[in-house]
């Protein structure tokens, strides 16, 4: 997960660019995103039963069983996507290879500060990013959650008899409750918070192309721009 | 004419015409109300049929008695109105009588009952509608009609008592008011002539009765029983919860249904409706050993359709009952947590989102000025 400095024709400062994901993440995101879209589409006309426009998509009894069968499937998926990224976590942690940029540490609760001194005009500097902002840590970390919550609470009302063989019948309903909650508020935190922050207050599609412009780095992850070159970023 | 004298005059005026208003009713009314219940084919009628042992041999060999009481006749409601024996019996106008054409006495009662449809065409057209009608378009001779449930020469108010209703239908659905006398709702009628419990007439409607194993029923019954038992008044006045409805169609059983409901409700569906738990004819009160959603034997009513659900299933179903930390305590986290999480998260997003916004706006916006 190091970012490299790829580029060596010396020329071309302006051009060079930083690794920021590898195809594997690259991958992951792409099939997570897809999944849950699905997943979503789904989802919701199960959840708002009676409004009309889900009764038109579930519009025969084999329309029901189809759409239940396209969200089992791309859960099955997601879940695959899931154990890969868990299990390549180990792998790492195994290796002793697992870089912990991710990891939300005091500096980010700084960083949250500073943000909103800055943007209650309280001071005129934003702060300066490593790796991953802690706008980003919460991204990931919501995401983690939400899908850890969504993955137990959907496998219990997928399989109600065979979990209530061994935990309280009680557990049906709450997960009933927390899979159709979580998913709502999942899908509010991605559109507002991941949709502004990767779409509308610059286009970020470095987790399609992997990489980022030099001038990306030094703007949004000075720190992390300075320790892999050694130079200072834009603003010093 | 002084303003003074003016409002006698018109005093006088509107006494005049209130009296010319009141006598021309008289004129109006008179006729009807002085008309004495005559009651003379009556009693010309009886000269003969009052006789108990007047009777006739019909050609299948059945003895049909012709004697009609006099009392069955002075005490129905057509008697009290001067309704007389050639209102239904149209056919005979004159003694000595036509020939009887009819073969049996069923023929007779099948012919005879076509004149109720003279006064009361509704009733008579909705009874045509109903499921008794089509056993009679079948073939079935002994579908009841009207004088089958109504009587033919005493015909009585037929809810008075109201546990009438209940036997009449016995008259033939002998087994099913048995054991609707078991159940909670027939107890009450049975023994206490209780006015709000349900009597078949409820629930199956009144002439136009139609088949109550179909789709359509099914997926109707929850607003029927609904009718009353989401009815707060009324089920105060029993101890009950007005909730169940509203919680029922919240359920996953609930939801299912409404759906086939509002889009096909021809195609059968198997989620629970409420009789599927509580019992048709033999619903008894949840505290009732013998009820089927007794704790006692929840399991086994789940297991209807969950064959292999075990013992702690029946801890899923939370019963009809609002989410509280003693029932449901899972449930009862599970909505107090998003309670307060789903609106953090949602403002937490907006609010820092608009702050993004109104921040990068004016460092533009400042950034232009010179």
């Amino acid at each position: 997960m190091s970012g490299k400095n790829t580029d060596h024709t010396p020329l071309a400062r302006q051009e060079r660019s930083f690794l920021r994901f590898t195809l594997g993440q690259r991958w992951e995101h792409a099939i997570l995103l897809l999944s849950g879209l699905v997943l979503l589409l789904t989802g919701l006309p199960q959840k708002y039963r009676e409004f009309s426009i889900s009764q038109d998509l579930l519009s025969t009894p084999e329309q029901i069983f189809l759409i239940r069968q396209i969200h089992h499937v791309a859960a099955v998926i997601l879940g695959l996507v899931v154990l890969y990224h868990l299990g390549r976590i180990l792998v790492l942690i195994s290796r002793r290879r697992l870089p912990g940029d991710l990891l939300p540490t005091m500096q980010d609760l700084r960083d949250a500060w500073h943000m909103i001194q800055y943007l209650l005009f309280l001071r005129k500097d934003k702060p300066k990013f490593g790796r991953y902002n802690f706008e980003q840590k919460v991204t990931y970390w919501v995401v983690f959650f939400s899908i850890a919550v969504m993955g137990v609470s959907g496998l219990i009302v997928w399989f109600p008899v065979q979990v209530t063989q061994f935990l309280p019948g009680g557990v049906v309903p709450a997960a009933k409750l927390a899979h159709s909650t979580e998913s709502v508020v999942l899908a509010i935190f991605i559109l507002i918070w991941h949709i502004y922050h990767v779409h509308i207050e610059r286009l970020n599609l470095s987790m399609f192309t992997g990489r980022l412009s030099e001038e990306e780095m030094r703007t949004f992850h000075e720190k992390e721009y300075q320790r892999l070159t050694g130079q200072p970023g834009e603003r010093q | 004419m002084t303003p003074r004298t003016y409002p006698r005059q018109l005093f006088w005026w509107i006494a005049a015409a209130l009296t010319v208003a009141a006598a021309s009713l008289l004129v109006v009314v008179t006729p009807a109300s002085a008309r004495p219940p005559a009651q003379e084919t009556v009693k010309y009628c009886l000269s003969c049929h009052g006789d108990p042992s007047l009777s006739m041999t019909l050609p299948d060999g059945e003895t049909l008695s012709l004697y009609v009481a006099e009392d069955d006749l002075s005490h129905s409601v057509h008697g009290q109105v001067g309704i007389e024996c050639e209102a239904c019996h149209n056919d005979i106008s004159e003694y000595p009588h036509p020939a009887i054409k009819f073969q049996t006495r069923r023929e007779l009662s099948l012919s005879y009952y076509q004149t109720c449809e003279k006064c009361h065409s509704t009733n008579y057209e909705k009874a045509q509608d109903s499921m008794h009608a089509q056993a009679a378009a079948a073939g079935n001779q002994d579908a009841p009609i009207c004088t089958d449930c109504h009587g033919a020469h005493d015909v009585r108010p037929p809810d008075e008592p109201r546990s009438l209703i209940s036997e009449t239908c016995g008259q033939c659905h002998s087994q099913i008011v048995e054991t609707y006398k078991q159940s909670v709702h027939g107890a009450a009628l049975m023994q206490d002539e209780n006015p709000d419990v349900p009597v078949c007439t409820t629930c199956h409607g009144v002439h136009n009765i139609q088949d109550p194993r179909t789709s359509q029923f099914r997926v109707a019954e929850p607003e029927l029983c609904a009718g009353c038992h989401a009815d707060k008044e009324l089920m105060d006045k029993y101890g009950l919860s007005a909730d169940v409805y509203d919680i029922y169609k919240r359920s996953w059983h609930g939801v299912d249904v409404s759906v086939y409901k509002a889009r096909w409700p021809t195609i059968w569906h198997d989620s629970a409706v409420c009789s599927d738990c509580h019992g048709i004819h033999d619903i008894r009160a949840t505290e009732d050993p013998e009820s089927r959603v007794n704790s006692k034997n929840l399991l086994s009513t789940c297991q209807q359709c969950h064959p292999s659900a075990g013992s702690n299933w029946t801890d899923a179903w939370t019963g009809h009952n609002q989410i509280s930390l003693e029932r449901t305590p899972f449930l009862f986290y599970v909505e107090k947590f998003y309670g307060s999480f789903t609106p953090f998260v949602l403002w937490v997003c907006v609010i820092y989102v608009i702050l993004q916004i109104v921040r990068a706006t004016v460092d533009r916006v400042r950034s232009n000025r010179p």
